[in-house]
């Protein structure tokens, strides 16, 4: 057998492009990874600067943990997050059950209705983060006569409960369509009721939708500061408004940024637990 | 489902009524009217705010805003197409990990986020001083100018536009690759020709969810752009601020009508809303 040479592309009266492919692919890694290093530099930003001695923010000192131990003695600061947490953790919760009873009930119209229906539950989803505020804040504001001291905790929960209902409502809708339509009949034909079979054959069947709804309306929740910054009142500031008025005064406490690096820190541990649970559960299964 | 869970929803659509639509009445009706801050008492008809609309500073504002927000968009279009694509094309299947990078960011606050880029936009910040003692400081100043806005509102909201794409680029089926290959089309054309269409509703949704941020929002602008930039979210929050519910209404409704804008496109590309998340 002899041994010919293999053809080239050039042979065929084409160009060969490969090493340009080649220098494009890897050029295409190497900036998706600088834009998602751009997305975290004011992460890194924050912690670099939470364990900076000086509290000029603009100048290196040297490596300290000061910031971090006095997170929780600044009274102002830890009340903002007391004050954050409460409200997401309250407003979620409520969000995720309620949520996904109201997407059960508009997934059970018809069609037409369902997208009329949607395009409303759009409007807090798409509505400047302004307006919304001004919006709920004119409604809270025709209560006052009602309820002289309601701006505060209870406005602030309703404000969250507003925004975050329409993430959850979002992300269940597609999985109930996923559903297999003739499960419920099947639990009625067994007779069981309508909630004990919801609770019972849908909710299971949606959860993977109904938790990353809840995730979303928390994220949403807890990074909020527009929507806060016009709804709430007496004091009961979240971090953004704590902060939005500590900048104004140009007086930010370092701890924040301590407390800020140490969430981070702490959320990407639990991801990654999360994470490698989902792998060991799928390598079970 | 069950026509009985109907009542569920009900009460819902009588909130959203409530919450949503009635304050764009009352705003409506601020704007035609002099008052003191809500009270209705001693309130007359006017069109005084109307007059303030033709002021430099609030042409400016819109000016400004409108082209931030244009800008902050196209960019975010092409960073945010480049590495959905990318990643929809890499061999990086996990969706669960994909969403946690783009989302975490978000997790920090975003005032304290624009903060530390705005003290790394200073002329001198800490990167520069850690750099200057091995002799390796540059002095850039960015913060304060308009270019600061812009990388401020890219890198916020970036990830709004990645999340879209890249789902509409995953519910595409494959087959359509394999013919569109089959048929005789480069990777080229195939891109322009199948890939792009089937993935515009990933980028309608993108591009309103930066798009109305950018454009509404005041904290960004005011922190990255040390107040010398104003945008149309800062004479608003102003104007309450000083009890002028007035014309902050007024300029809300203006806002409003890019947002019915984007509800009727989103309306129209995606019927229930599927891509926004």
């Amino acid at each position: 057998m002899t041994n010919y040479p293999v053809a080239t592309v050039e042979e065929y009266g084409y160009k060969d492009y490969r090493v340009l492919q080649k220098i494009y692919k890897i050029f295409s890694i190497v900036a998706v990874l600088f834009i998602v290093f751009l997305l975290y530099i004011s992460i890194i930003m924050l912690a670099i600067q939470s364990v900076n001695s000086s509290s000029d923010v603009l100048l290196f000192d040297t490596f300290t943990l000061k910031w971090y131990a006095q997170m929780f003695s600044t009274r102002s600061l830890t009340n903002a997050i007391k004050v954050t947490f409460v409200t997401s953790i309250v407003a979620t919760s409520i969000a995720t059950v309620l949520g996904t009873l109201i997407a059960v009930g508009i997934y059970s119209y018809e069609k037409k209705t369902r997208q009329k229906i949607m395009l409303l539950n759009n409007i807090p989803l798409l509505n400047a983060d302004i307006v919304t505020g001004i919006s709920l804040m004119f409604v809270f504001s025709l209560l006052l006569p009602i309820f002289p001291y309601i701006f505060g905790p209870t406005t602030l929960i309703m404000a969250h409960l507003f925004f975050t209902l329409p993430y959850v409502i979002l992300s269940v809708l597609p999985k109930l369509k996923e559903t297999d339509p003739n499960l419920m009949d099947a639990a009625l034909d067994l007779g069981v009721g309508p909630y004990k079979a919801l609770r019972k054959i849908i909710v299971p069947a949606i959860i993977a939708g109904i938790f990353s709804g809840m995730l979303l309306a928390f994220t949403m929740s807890i990074d909020d500061f527009v929507i806060s910054y016009f709804t709430t009142g007496n004091g009961f500031d979240n971090l953004s408004v704590w902060v939005y008025a500590s900048i104004g005064r140009k007086s930010l406490n370092p701890s924040v940024y301590a407390f800020s690096t140490l969430l981070t820190i702490m959320t990407l541990v639990i991801m990654f637990i999360y994470q490698s649970l989902m792998r060991r559960g799928k390598k079970h299964a | 489902m069950n026509k009985e869970f109907k009542l569920l929803a009900k009460p819902y659509i009588a909130w959203l009524f409530i919450l949503a639509i009635l304050p764009i009445f009352v705003m409506i009706g601020l704007s035609f009217m002099f008052s003191e801050g809500l009270s209705f008492e001693g309130s007359y008809f006017t069109f005084d705010q109307f007059s303030l609309l033709g002021e430099d500073s609030t042409l400016t504002a819109f000016g400004n805003s409108l082209m931030y927000a244009s800008l902050t968009a196209a960019i975010s279009l092409v960073l945010g197409y480049f590495v959905a694509y990318n990643v929809y094309k890499s061999n990086f299947k996990n969706k669960f990990m994909i969403l946690t990078i783009f989302i975490l960011p978000m997790w920090s606050n975003l005032l304290l986020r624009s903060e530390a880029l705005a003290n790394l936009l200073d002329e001198n910040n800490i990167i520069n001083d850690l750099l200057s003692r091995v002799g390796l400081g540059m002095e850039i100043g960015l913060r304060g100018t308009p270019a600061a806005v812009i990388i401020g509102l890219v890198l916020t909201y970036l990830p709004f536009m990645i999340l879209p794409i890249y789902t509409a680029l995953e519910k595409i089926d494959y087959s359509l690759e394999e013919a569109a290959l089959d048929l005789g089309l480069t990777k080229m054309q195939k891109f322009w020709k199948v890939i792009f269409p089937l993935s515009l509703k990933g980028v309608a949704t993108g591009t309103i969810l930066v798009f109305l941020p950018s454009m509404s929002g005041f904290a960004i602008p005011e922190i990255l752009g040390s107040g010398n930039i104003l945008l149309i979210g800062n004479i608003i929050e102003q104007s309450f601020r000083n009890m002028d519910y007035n014309l902050g209404s007024l300029l809300s409704i203006f806002i409003l009508i890019f947002i019915l804008g984007s509800l009727y496109v989103v309306s129209k590309v995606d019927k229930e809303g599927e891509t926004l998340l």
